[in-house]
């Protein structure tokens, strides 16, 4: 523990990873099962949008600056009950919208690897914290990719559960039915060890697993051979998925293909190796199509800003946090407290979806996009009849200069691989499956920077995506 | 249809009850048309008879028992006593707002 808060004290002030940090360690539950649990006195850092009782807990936003936590959330007392050990709360882009964790309102999380780059968003000080050694592991949350965006681009192991499978009771909402909190580790077992003791049916959540479900001990396979397994491999993850100059659906994306926005070639060559190495362990690889992958950033930003427009009405300068100064009256108290208190990603998301769900274009947006969400799920089904898993790159392209996604559209580019998992509710892991140099005009100065390989899964098919991770991880040793 | 203009910034702000003032509307009128023009590819899509998405791994009808909360009423006041406390402005344990009227 020691360590950790000297470790913290060195680097923190650079890395901007944490945004409090605990000076006396929370050990209150004690029982004596702990002494056989692997998370007992194990130090973990803590997304700042999930409650911990009695701490500050502020979304990295200002109109939750000096919010304190009521109550835990049910996967806090999960790992209480567990024995472990909180160092603090972590960074994250404002509510947890951003793609590379500069949207905080308290300055952004530098990527260990390269202080001049993002750590990746939204969950960005959680791996940066563990990609630097400041934690052994911590909990992050992925509504479109937010806990293997950063883990790909620090070079950490995180997974996004099936949608339900762990409790969201106390993690500060964005989109409802895309939310999921998840582990971001070092390795594959401690990832399955963290969900061991989050995952669960919870009454404080009616949108969690179902109460009679047998859930499984998810470290028992890890180290079952994968000779057999089935794997695809969707050909439209490959195929420069913002558009290739000559099919680019729009100017925009045949401009962001022109700036190298697409699948980064080296990432490529990354995961086609990755994908060869499965193959060595006697998988069996396939192509396989998923053509309305193509519509899952469209689909996804109208269903997240539409929820978000709804969750974030409750921020209104009266029962929470930030309130203004200026207010001569009640609606002035929320349009001024709002305008002070939200930046600019959140409000820019707010107005999408007051838009979406605003009367003469609820059909055209909203409904739409519920419907093609459907056909997105469809497509993953029919893949899954036949396949266990689907891999591919996580992150089109390593982590990007601070400031360089700072147009919007292109950052909700950046989920194109992540945001369709969410759509459909599957489970997911990013693992580290290699390095890149990028070019740089300093030759004394190289930096390599780590490159994520996610592989989704069958829903509550958790167990069988940690073993081929694991698998993949070990060969790699 | 997805052409967005200053007029109709005013009036989602309005409803999403957000001030913003001359230069944020144009900035936010010129950045909400170029994600909605990026979204307008919805379109393309035939979602005839296809239906919408109700719960993505098909839960249905998660119900409880109706039956009240049983702490006992001194814990109840203290939960009450840290909730007020979140709250920006209170009077005997009361959320205080402003006037709804002008005076």
């Amino acid at each position: 523990m020691a360590e950790y808060h000297k470790q913290i004290a060195k680097e923190n002030p650079k890395l901007n990873a944490y945004l409090s940090v605990f000076n006396k360690p929370k050990l209150e539950t004690r029982n004596q099962e702990l002494e056989t649990n692997f998370l007992s006195g194990v130090p973990c850092a803590v997304k700042d949008n999930i409650l911990i009782s009695g701490e500050k807990c502020t979304a990295a936003s200002k109109i939750l600056k000096n919010y304190i936590a009521p109550y835990d959330a049910t996967v806090i007392s999960n790992l209480k009950q567990a024995g472990a050990v909180f160092l603090g709360k972590t960074n994250l882009d404002e509510f947890a919208m951003g793609a590379t964790g500069e949207n905080s309102a308290f300055g952004p999380t530098l990527n260990p690897h390269d202080h001049t780059r993002v750590a990746g968003g939204s969950s960005a000080g959680s791996a940066a914290a563990v990609a630097s050694n400041l934690a052994v592991y911590a909990l992050g949350s992925d509504t479109g990719g937010s806990i293997r965006a950063p883990a790909s681009w620090c070079g950490a192991v995180g997974l996004k559960p099936t949608y339900g499978l762990v409790s969201r009771h106390g993690l500060i909402a964005m989109a409802s039915s895309l939310d999921q909190i998840g582990p971001i580790t070092k390795t594959v077992e401690d990832a399955a060890i963290v969900l061991n003791a989050i995952a669960g049916h919870d009454p404080m959540d009616s949108t969690s697993v179902n109460p009679e479900w047998d859930l499984p001990d998810y470290t028992a396979n890890l180290n079952k051979p994968i000779a057999g397994l089935k794997v695809a491999v969707p050909k439209d993850f490959f195929s420069v998925p913002s558009g290739s100059a000559s099919v680019a659906t729009s100017a925009k994306e045949a401009a962001l293909a022109k700036e190298g926005r697409g699948l980064d070639s080296q990432v490529n060559n990354l995961a086609q190796a990755a994908i060869a190495k499965l193959e060595s362990l006697g998988a069996h690889i396939d192509q396989v199509s998923l053509p309305m992958v193509e519509y899952a950033i469209a689909t996804y930003y109208i269903i997240v800003s539409s929820e978000i427009s709804a969750n974030l009405a409750r921020y209104d300068g009266i029962r929470y946090g930030y309130s203004t100064s200026k207010a001569e009256n009640l609606l002035e108290t929320y349009l001024k407290s709002r305008a002070e208190g939200f930046g600019a990603e959140v409000k820019r998301r707010v107005m999408l979806g007051t838009y979406a769900l605003s009367a003469g274009y609820y059909d055209a947006y909203y409904l739409k996009a519920q419907k093609v969400r459907s056909l997105i799920k469809r497509d993953f089904e029919k893949v899954f009849e036949k396949y266990d898993v689907i891999v591919g790159p996580t992150m089109p392209y390593i982590a990007p200069k601070l400031g360089g996604l700072s147009d919007p559209l292109s950052a909700y580019l950046a989920d194109i691989y992540t945001a369709p998992v969410n759509l459909a509710g599957l489970p997911a892991i990013s693992i580290p499956c290699g390095f890149i140099e990028p070019e740089t005009s300093n030759q004394k100065l190289v930096t390599r920077l780590p490159v994520g390989f996610q592989i989704i899964g069958k829903h509550f098919d958790e167990a069988k995506i940690l073993q081929v991770a694991h698998n993949l991880e070990q060969s790699g040793k | 249809m997805s052409y967005i203009n200053k007029k109709e910034v005013e009036h989602i702000a309005e409803l999403a009850r957000i001030h913003l003032n001359e230069k944020e509307k144009e900035k936010m009128a010129s950045e909400l048309r170029a994600i909605l023009g990026y979204i307008d590819k919805l379109k393309e899509v035939n979602t005839d008879n296809v239906e919408p998405i109700a719960h993505i791994t098909g839960l249905e009808n998660i119900l409880r028992k109706d039956k009240i909360n049983e702490k006992p009423l001194g814990e109840q006041a203290a939960d009450a006593e840290k909730l007020i406390k979140t709250v920006p402005d209170s009077k005997d344990n009361f959320v205080k707002v402003k006037a709804i009227f002008d005076k």
